[in-house]
């Protein structure tokens, strides 16, 4: 934050200081690494199926997106078994970033880390419990409370760096991951860090999963974002990363653009915990507020990477948010819905979409949904299916994410050349 | 960027100024944590700074209250009352307010709940309502819908760090124009489970043969935090904007950031004086300010063993040129977590008078830091706030008299 009064002129930037995405990790249901998640995006096709994290035996519902077995190098150190599965996700999305952005740990002077997570090691610390209260069981160890906080993900990734700048975890629900990266957009712009490295992870646990089922919020089949027929949402895992700097270091060093992070928009629609407002209000002024803090006009949106759960309330607030914000135009934008590939990754959702918007304004393509499913005929929504869309001209994407307790999150980037 | 309103649930009582009575004394206050559930180990930590019971009738309906977890209650109700001492009407915040809140263990007992609900009754069986009251951010949420606060509603995560972060949070949304106030804070719950885990961690404070129960920042003879719950809420808002409203401004708060150390252990405080003293110097100097225009120093040693060790480093090699500055150690008096510490940033910021160094009776030779013996405060220079966190975490903050 800016101090007050007494700073040199070159922490009061006259404009907004330009901020590039240089550098993607991610773990997901699809693998581990940004190459197999792109590979299903750019295909369509879904990594939900049945999965194990869990003993979901006495639900209803048995679906999920796990993230596979690994990490699949023999190079990460044996330790890394003792941390949580979230810490674990978020150390390899991190180092992933940070190796395509052409950095190395250690990570001196000033770089932080912005993460978001809605579990942390809420599975660990579960086994913990299961252990504490069985009255025959085996000991219940304190390792497996050492990564329950929901700071560990961002404190693991900062401590495998050697980061000693600003470390900050947002857990705000579905908007965490959102929320982090919004946190390092200003940190970059006022000079406290030079280099941000945001994203969040999470993991399947038995509490999010009973949690949703009790809420009757997930769809017994692979999740249909806005369809017609949806029936709620799918729970996945895993972590997304982006490495952050200012555009001028970025272009001094030499690296790659993959693109820029315009601006960020927040809000909160307090009006209930976990039902949207039905007239998507709350969400729009995060649109609005996203919009203005870009300094973009909104005729410049030509994507949105949707929150898009699959559940009829939030898919429906969501659109007439779009609605309210883009008028008629709001049916020519086309969108994608991660999450029917990925599922849910919850608190990590915003930072697994922020990669894959910028993979698709890079790609200058929108990748499909998975499944051809009629979309809710009450939407006037371009949702891609099928096929990925090409996007043509001058690109800004919008990534939407929409939490519990009315959190909302609107990130916007562009292409680099496209600003 | 000032503060005009201020609302607590403590041990105390309600509101701040029942934390700057005890601070004044000196006069902390711990109860006996509940232990029928087994999980304290025989000879471990047994007090506490629990919220007793509180008539909150005039902050929170029972009807509202029954539907919300202890800290989402602790926070509404420290909300509001931080939006009244302000002037503003309680409830209808608008949609230019904004919610900074953070927490390190969010609503446990509600969690814990409904985890036994899951292993020991069936998943199935699983409460909506608990599950909803259970993620971190529904305190934060329930100030925002209490209050109609509908600008951004963000909730921090970074264990004994994180007051100082929401602070940091709010002040920038503030100042950039986003949002016209903030309500910035801490909340959290002390459930025996939890308790007892961080006893079991060797965390809290214990008695001796020869010392009671008690926190002793500083002290040769710490051996560990009082743990405690609560809630403490600021409203932000830029200075110009408050006093044109007629809003008495309490502080002002100059700068906030913060750093990591990153040889600590994931649950254990690093040794990391070095990265924490040039991440604090950077901060500093972004601001504008040198040691030299410290008056106060508000620390955020706990009792810790290796936490006021690494905290007495940290000031020692920042101040390495010159005097140190008193300290203030208020976590003898409010414990740890619960939002007692930013209730002493502020207090101090605005020149309240401290009490004598709870706990305090000998110096340690290793740390060469002696908290201020109490008395009136300096009147002059800027207050910094320091919170390190186990596992890394560091935040920071500067303040002053408005």
């Amino acid at each position: 934050m800016l101090p007050e009064g007494g700073a040199s002129p070159a922490h009061e930037p006259s404009a907004p200081r330009r901020v590039a995405v240089t550098g993607l990790g991610a773990v997901s249901a699809a693998g581990w690494g940004v190459a197999p998640l792109w590979r299903v995006l750019r295909e369509g096709q879904t990594a939900l199926g049945p999965f194990s994290r869990i003993d979901h035996t006495r639900h209803r519902t048995h679906l999920a997106g796990q993230v596979p077995a690994g990490p699949p190098s023999a190079s990460w150190p044996r330790a890394i078994a003792r941390l949580s599965f979230s810490e674990r996700f978020a150390l390899f999305a991190a180092r992933e970033a940070i190796a395509q952005a052409g950095l190395a740990a250690p990570l001196e002077g000033p770089v932080g880390v912005f993460f978001g997570t809605s579990t942390g090691g809420l599975l660990e610390s579960g086994w913990f419990l299961d252990r504490l209260w069985a009255p025959d069981g085996p000991r219940a160890g304190l390792h497996l409370m050492a990564g329950h906080q929901l700071n560990a993900p961002g404190d693991a990734v900062a401590r495998d760096l050697a980061i000693t700048g600003p470390v900050e975890t947002i857990s705000s629900a579905c908007a965490s991951a959102a929320l982090a990266i919004a946190a390092a957009l200003r940190a970059l712009r006022e000079g406290e860090v030079e280099v941000a490295i945001a994203g969040g992870a999470d993991c399947l646990c038995a509490t999010t999963y009973a949690g949703f089922n009790s809420l009757r919020s997930i769809d017994e089949s692979p999740c249909r974002p806005f369809g017609e027929d949806r029936r709620g949402l799918s729970l996945g895992e895993g972590a997304g990363v982006l490495v952050l700097e200012s555009l001028d270091r970025a272009l001094g060093r030499g690296a790659t653009v993959r693109a820029e992070l315009l601006g960020a928009g927040a809000s909160c629609d307090a009006s209930h915990m976990t039902a949207p407002l039905e007239s998507g209000q709350g969400a729009a002024s995060a649109l609005r507020s996203a919009l203005a803090d870009a300094a973009v006009p909104k005729e410049r949106v030509g994507y949105i990477n949707a929150h898009g759960t699959g559940t009829v309330l939030n898919d429906a607030a969501e659109w007439a948010a779009y609605a309210a914000t883009f008028g008629e135009r709001a049916s020519k934008i086309p969108v994608s819905a991660t999450k029917s590939i990925l599922g849910h990754l919850l608190g990590s959702s915003g930072a697994i979409e922020a990669v894959a918007t910028v993979l698709c304004l890079e790609a200058r393509l929108a990748h499909p949904a998975a499944g051809h499913e009629p979309v809710d005929s009450r939407f006037g929504i371009d949702l891609v299916q099928g096929e990925p869309r090409n996007l043509d001209g001058d690109q800004v994407g919008l990534s939407t994410s929409l939490g519990f307790g009315g959190a909302n999150a609107v990130l916007v980037f562009s292409r680099h050349e496209a600003v | 960027m000032v503060i005009t309103g201020t609302g607590a649930v403590s041990c105390f009582g309600l509101g701040l100024e029942p934390i700057a009575a005890a601070l004044l004394a000196g006069e902390p206050r711990l109860t006996e944590v509940e232990r029928p559930a087994g999980y304290h180990r025989p000879d471990g930590a047994r007090l506490a700074a629990l919220v007793g019971a509180l008539d909150v009738g005039a902050w929170l309906p029972p009807g509202s209250g029954r539907r919300m977890s202890p800290p989402s209650r602790f926070a509404v109700v420290a909300a509001r009352m931080a939006l009244r001492s302000a002037s503003l009407e309680d409830d209808r915040a608008g949609s230019d307010t904004a919610v900074f809140l953070s927490t390190a263990f969010g609503p446990a007992s509600f969690s814990e709940k409904l985890y036994r609900s899951i292993v020991t009754e069936g998943p199935e069986t699983a409460s909506p309502f608990l599950f909803t009251e259970c993620v971190a951010n529904a305190p934060a949420a329930q100030v925002a819908i209490a209050c109609g606060a509908r600008g951004p509603s963000v909730t921090s995560v970074q264990r004994e760090a994180s007051a100082l972060v929401a602070l940091g949070h709010g002040a920038s949304e503030v100042r950039s124009g986003r949002s016209s106030r903030a309500l910035v804070g801490v909340v959290d719950e002390l459930p025996p489970l939890a308790h007892a885990i961080l006893d079991r961690y060797g965390a809290l404070a214990r008695a001796s043969p020869t010392w009671p129960e008690a926190a002793r920042p500083y002290d040769r003879h710490r051996n560990g935090f009082a743990a405690s719950e609560g809630a403490t809420m600021l409203l932000l808002e830029e200075e110009k904007a408050a006093r044109d409203r007629g809003a008495r401004p309490l502080a002002r708060v100059r700068a906030c950031g913060g750093g990591f150390d990153p040889t600590a252990s994931r649950v254990g405080w690093g040794t990391g004086v070095v990265a924490l003293r040039e991440g604090l110097r950077r901060f500093l100097e972004r601001a504008g300010v040198g040691p030299g225009d410290l008056g106060l120093v508000v620390s955020g040693a706990s009792g810790s063993v290796a936490g006021d060790r690494l905290e007495a480093g940290v000031l020692r090699s920042v101040f390495e040129v010159g005097p140190l500055p008193k300290v203030l150690a208020p976590k003898g008096v409010t414990g740890e977590y619960g939002g007692g510490f930013l209730a002493s940033v502020a207090l101090a910021a605005e020149r309240r008078p401290f009490g004598p160094p709870v706990g305090f009776a000998e110096a340690d030779p290793d740390l060469g830091i002696v908290p201020h013996a109490g008395g009136p405060l300096p009147p002059d220079g800027l207050v910094l706030a320091l919170s390190l966190a186990a596992g890394g975490g560091a935040s920071w903050a500067l303040l002053e008299k408005a």
